[in-house]
């Protein structure tokens, strides 16, 4: 049963981008590693290396004592090897039981599936989280008919029941609630226990020490520390999580919005993990939204720009609006940047040109003046400073941070006076992030709208007038002026109620 | 460094050159007459256009993407040509009217494929597929076995002949060459043109950019049954008479014409001066064969052996593993 | 309390729209004829959909995996061209059987060049069969240029007039392709098929062999189409190299009016063997319906474009409500 791994100097690339360049993890049997970094440090890059999802570009891989190579999960799992993974292995049409046992199915006659030891053997496994269910979860649901922190649960017994070695939980308390990750750690001591080697991935700090043993924090795809938990406090832990070049002197301290009008009232918004939402936002204003992930975020910014259908009502510059369609909220002065760059931000194998002007060619007429578009594509670029070869490349020729500039620079040619900002800064470099914090503050100086979603509470704590904290569906807090500080975004975010916050 | 690639436009051109050249060494090819080489080339070319025409309509869909195809254009083709061939009747003031009509009908018949596509969620290839056996109902009931008409002079004249006696150019060429530029001006100069790309390559980037994805979806699958219908009223003013079967023989190399090109079957990326290319490859391979002597078996074979070899060089999906 | 809704019904019993469309057509067939239950009727109706339901099955299989064949009709031809041919009309029965054994074997090897494209080269499974077909189709056509030549008519009638217990024949066929099916559905292969057609990556994840599975469907569905090429071989008893040209759509309709999702990982095969014996029975309707001869190609069409439409027709429908 015991089992040291480590893995030293890991290259990985997607593509051009680079998710790795220096990885370096070490793990034995009967304890807890916890793997820290920010959004895009190459955490889940690094557990899929170890875990033969991907191919590794550098680097070496050694299990006790001996290099290997895994050349598929496969080889992996045969290793001893199992993993939660953060977008779940799951396939949504097949039952729980069917899921779980995938692959080691229990046969019986004629080799045939033996169903009833498939369901006994489920119904030991879902006994470890019996008591914390809120539906009726037996092995024969289908998986796509569960609700998140179940489906995450049957993740975690699916990988629970390979009996292995060693075990990666990647964000696997994410869409979990206090309950669920009490019992989760619990496990995780009877495990220890028992030799197993475990890979914590979280985002919440207390997490981490209440279950961490070990750390290793990655930034921009290199380890740069790694110790025992009880030698590091938290605050040392975020700055090694944090690069030290990010500065925040884009404070809007100054600022006096209260004496603008206000132009965005937003009331009651019902809709797919929404569950009533209302605030106000003023002309000029840089309203954060901060939160857990996945707290309906998302879907409250894609409702307000029509992609997602709500009820409730939206007031914009006192006049009612519904968009049912985001081209009529792109008509009224709206834009969206949205959270999956790649999936919904940009055309990747289309030229840079034609990404920068795809909301915007109505204006250039019939046959389209392309030399036009190309001049005020130019000029945005060079306001922008984006860094590209010739327009007409495709944008999967730049890096991270350009595409997402082409992505921003898409709706600023339109001079929008609403921008909704979901988590634009993610997977960008350091010095692009200030590049758009000084960009965000010159809009809103300019009097543009923008409400700016971010998984990076620094970022809102140090560029937002007001930040806004939402918890599942709902907004749980305000925190303004003196209490906008990163302890208490913290604590509101894991929905505990902060006295000090209005 | 710069690696040196060729566009696979200029590559499917330089493809029909060298089997046009290949051809002059069969044992019943044009040899050393420059004039029976420059006349089989001119007739070869004049032969594309039809398929051409064909293949535009299919360009559009598989640029739109998401597994995008129109099987239905060559039952569309035939009921056009025999709808033009009934319409006209001789008469050339008819003739105006006739095409209006093959547009019309191919259009509405293409909404039809874009209704079900967007609004039904079939999928294009079963969708058009089984229009094609609806069209292919409609034209047995309206050729009932043998149907009464006749083309029109002036469109033996504009359609088959050359330009003048002392200018052996082909009229359908000319045809041909302004209906490319045409295409070109609606891929690369219309608003229409960039948002079919962009709906292509990503749906949800081009709807949170403003596109109207399903209406993009209805209008690309109407136009290009429209343009197949405009394909058939060629036709019948080649051939001059119609058969059941008249278009149907044109499907697969519309299809294997856009891939030719260099047109990405999985969308997004292409152009209409590649699928001319493509169509002239197909027809030059076609020809070839019928020199050769070679049986429609052996045709459809190297047809489809054809396509199988394009797809394996342009048409890889992800893999699995990283 | 437990709220039964459309999706979820469909979502367990995929097949149950295939049923009320199979009995809504069996009750129409009999107002229009009503001794279709007696022996004969039954037999003449049952030999005639064997092919189609044959080759459905071989289709529902690939689909459920996540893939399409496009090459099945074409497959179908080639077997028919090589019976035809090699057997002959005056040819012994012990020929016929020897070339059925060859037959399955060109199937299956003509679906494993589709599974080898589609699974290790990973083209796209519908343009990819589609060029196969073509391909299949030729060969088809340069083994028999001509419709033409048959297979001995004893073995024609063997097909078309057994009936053991009294029961058509094709009963007992779709009786052991059912219980293989349900065998298979419950062994290791039948999880994997299910995964792989559900979510390819996770399964590839959870170490399920993808590509081999994937290859695999292909496989069965080259084999399949080569049963359903000798059964309509047996049928007819003569050959045309354009037979099969026609029933892959079949295939895919009855595949799709039987519950199987194109997208694949939902539904079975039972709904599609519902689905092609009900596109069989209402073909029946036209014929008996006495509709023009010159509208029938038409009409049927239209009933297919129907049948594929109505799913999606009601999920419209759905939405609104």
């Amino acid at each position: 049963m015991t089992l040291s791994l480590s893995a030293k100097n890991i290259v990985k690339r997607y593509g051009g981008v680079i998710a790795l360049s220096d990885g370096n993890l070490e793990i034995n049997s009967g304890e807890v590693v916890a793997l820290i970094g920010a959004n895009g440090s190459g955490k889940s890059t690094m557990s899929k290396v170890i875990n033969g999802v991907v191919v590794l570009d550098g680097g070496q891989l050694t299990l006790d004592g001996s290099p290997v190579h895994f050349a598929s999960p496969q080889a992996a799992k045969n290793m001893g090897i199992s993993t939660v993974f953060q977008e779940l292995s799951l396939i949504p049409q097949m039952t729980v039981a069917d899921n779980i046992w995938l692959t080691r199915e229990p046969l019986g006659l004629m080799g045939m599936v033996s169903r009833k030891a498939v369901r006994a053997k489920t119904d030991e496994l879902l006994a470890l989280f019996a008591g914390t269910f809120k539906t009726d979860l037996h092995p024969d649901v289908v998986v796509s008919e569960l609700p998140p922190d179940e489906k995450q649960i049957v993740e975690i017994l699916k990988a629970v029941s390979f009996n292995p070695r060693l075990l990666i939980l990647d964000e696997a308390t994410a869409s979990l609630d206090n309950r669920q990750v009490q019992r989760l750690f619990d496990l995780v001591g009877v495990w220890k226990e028992e030799g197993k080697a475990i890979v914590f991935i979280s985002h919440r700090m207390e997490e981490i020490f209440r279950v961490a043993d070990r750390y290793s924090v990655l930034r921009n795809g290199k380890t740069v520390g790694a110790g025992h938990i009880k030698d590091i406090t938290e605050n040392d832990l975020i700055k090694l999580m944090i690069d030290k070049d990010s500065v925040f002197n884009y404070s809007r301290a100054g600022v006096n919005i209260s004496e603008k009008p206000v132009c965005l009232e937003v009331r009651d918004i019902y809709s797919t993990n929404l569950h009533g939402v209302s605030f106000d936002v003023r002309e000029g204003e840089l309203v954060g939204i901060g939160g857990l992930q996945g707290q309906g975020q998302r879907n409250l910014l894609h409702s307000l720009y029509g992609d997602i259908s709500f009820t409730g009502t939206v007031t914009f510059n006192q006049k009612p609006v519904h968009f049912k369609h985001p081209r009529q909220a792109m008509k009224s002065g709206f834009a969206l940047v949205p959270g999956d760059r790649a999936g919904e931000g940009l055309l990747y194998i289309r030229p840079i040109l034609e990404n920068f002007q795809l909301p915007s060619w109505g204006r250039y007429g019939f046959p389209l003046k392309i030399g036009n578009a190309k001049k005020d594509a130019e000029q945005m670029g060079t306001r922008l400073n984006l860094v590209m070869a010739s327009l007409l490349d495709p944008v999967s020729s730049l890096s991270g941070g350009n595409a997402q500039k082409v992505v921003i620079g898409k709706w600023l040619m339109r001079q929008p006076s609403v921008l909704l900002l979901d988590d634009p800064t993610k997977g960008v470099d350091v010095g692009t992030k200030a590049e758009f914090y000084a960009l965000l503050t010159k809009l809103c100086d300019e009097g543009k709208t923008i409400l700016f979603y971010s998984s990076d509470d620094e970022e809102l704590v140090g560029l937002c007038d007001r930040v806004m904290v939402m918890h599942d569906g709902k907004l749980q807090t305000e925190l303004v002026g003196e209490a906008l500080t990163k302890e208490n975004l913290i604590s509101a975010s894991l929905g505990v109620a902060h006295g000090g916050a209005p | 460094m710069k690696r040196f690639t060729l566009s696979p436009p200029v590559a499917a051109l330089l493809l029909a050159v060298v089997l046009f050249l290949l051809s002059g060494l069969l044992p019943n090819g044009y040899g050393s007459d420059v004039q029976v080489a420059i006349s089989q080339a001119t007739n070869i070319l004049r032969l594309s256009v039809f398929l051409g025409v064909i293949a535009a309509g299919q360009t559009l869909v598989i640029i739109s993407g998401f597994e995008g195809i129109d099987l239905s254009a060559g039952a569309v083709v035939t009921l056009t040509a025999i709808l033009t061939y009934v319409i006209v009747s001789g008469a050339n003031e008819k003739v105006l009217l006739a095409l209006l009509v093959s547009l019309v009908v191919g259009a509405i018949i293409g909404f039809f494929n874009g209704a079900g596509i967007t609004y039904l969620k079939i999928s294009p290839f079963v969708m058009t597929l089984s229009m094609a056996g609806v069209v292919t109902g409609a034209i047995i009931v309206i050729h009932h076995g043998n149907v009464q008409g006749k083309i029109a002079p002036i469109m033996t004249r504009l359609i088959a002949r050359p330009v003048s006696p002392g200018i052996p150019i082909p009229n359908a060429l000319i045809i041909w060459l302004i209906f490319g530029v045409l295409m070109w001006l609606l891929l690369e100069r219309t608003t229409y043109g960039k948002h079919l790309f962009a709906i292509g390559v990503n749906r949800v980037t081009s709807k949170l950019s403003g596109v109207n994805v399903n209406g993009m979806n209805l209008a690309t699958y109407a136009l290009a049954s429209a343009l197949a219908g405009f394909g058939g009223f060629l036709l019948v003013g080649n051939t001059g008479v119609v058969l059941i079967q008249l278009g149907q023989p044109f499907l697969f190399p519309s299809i294997a014409a856009v891939a030719v090109g260099g047109t990405l079957l999985s969308g997004g990326k292409g152009s209409y001066w590649g699928t001319m290319a493509g169509a002239i490859v197909l027809t030059l391979i076609t020809s070839l064969l019928t020199t050769m002597q070679m049986p429609d078996s052996v045709r459809r074979m190297v047809l489809g052996a054809t396509l199988l070899v394009l797809i394996s060089i342009y048409g890889r999906q992800r893999a699995l593993r990283q | 309390m437990k709220r039964i809704t459309w999706s979820g019904l469909m979502s367990r019993y995929p097949a149950f729209f295939a049923l009320i469309l199979l009995t809504f057509a069996v009750i129409v067939n009999f107002i229009l004829q009503p001794n279709m239950f007696a022996e004969d009727t039954l037999n003449s109706n049952m030999r005639v959909f064997l092919p189609i339901i044959l080759l459905t099955v071989g289709q529902a299989i690939v689909i459920l995996g996540g893939g399409i064949d496009i090459s099945v009709g074409a497959i179908v031809s080639i077997v028919n061209a090589i019976l035809a041919t090699r057997v002959g009309l005056e040819g012994s029965s012990g020929a016929m059987w020897q070339y059925v054994a060859v037959c399955l074997a060109i199937g299956a090897l003509a679906g494993a060049i589709n599974g080898y494209f589609v699974a290790y080269l990973r083209l796209q499974p519908i343009i990819t069969t589609y060029a196969t077909s073509f391909l299949y189709a030729g060969i088809a056509l340069f083994i028999l240029p001509n419709p033409g030549g048959g297979i001995p008519a004893i073995i024609a009638n063997l097909y078309r007039n057994t009936t053991p217990l009294g029961l058509p024949a094709a009963f007992f066929v779709i009786a052991i392709i059912l219980g293989l099916w349900f065998f298979i559905r419950s062994t290791r292969f039948g999880n994997y098929l299910y995964a792989v057609g559900g979510k390819a990556q996770a399964a590839y994840e959870t170490a399920v062999p993808v590509t081999w599975v994937q290859f695999s469907t292909y496989v069965i569905s080259g084999l399949m189409a080569a049963l359903s090429g000798i059964a309509i071989t047996m049928l007819s008893g003569s050959g045309n190299a354009e037979i099969g040209a026609a029933m892959t759509l079949n295939s895919i309709t009855a595949v799709v009016i039987g519950g199987t999702a194109l997208s694949g990982g939902v539904g079975g095969v039972a709904g599609p063997v519902m689905g092609a014996i009900t596109l069989g029975i209402f073909q029946n309707i036209v014929s008996f319906a006495q509709i023009n001869t010159w509208w029938e190609t038409l009409v049927k069409a239209l009933i297919i474009v129907a049948a594929l439409a109505t799913p999606g027709i009601i999920n419209l429908f759905r939405r609104r409500t």
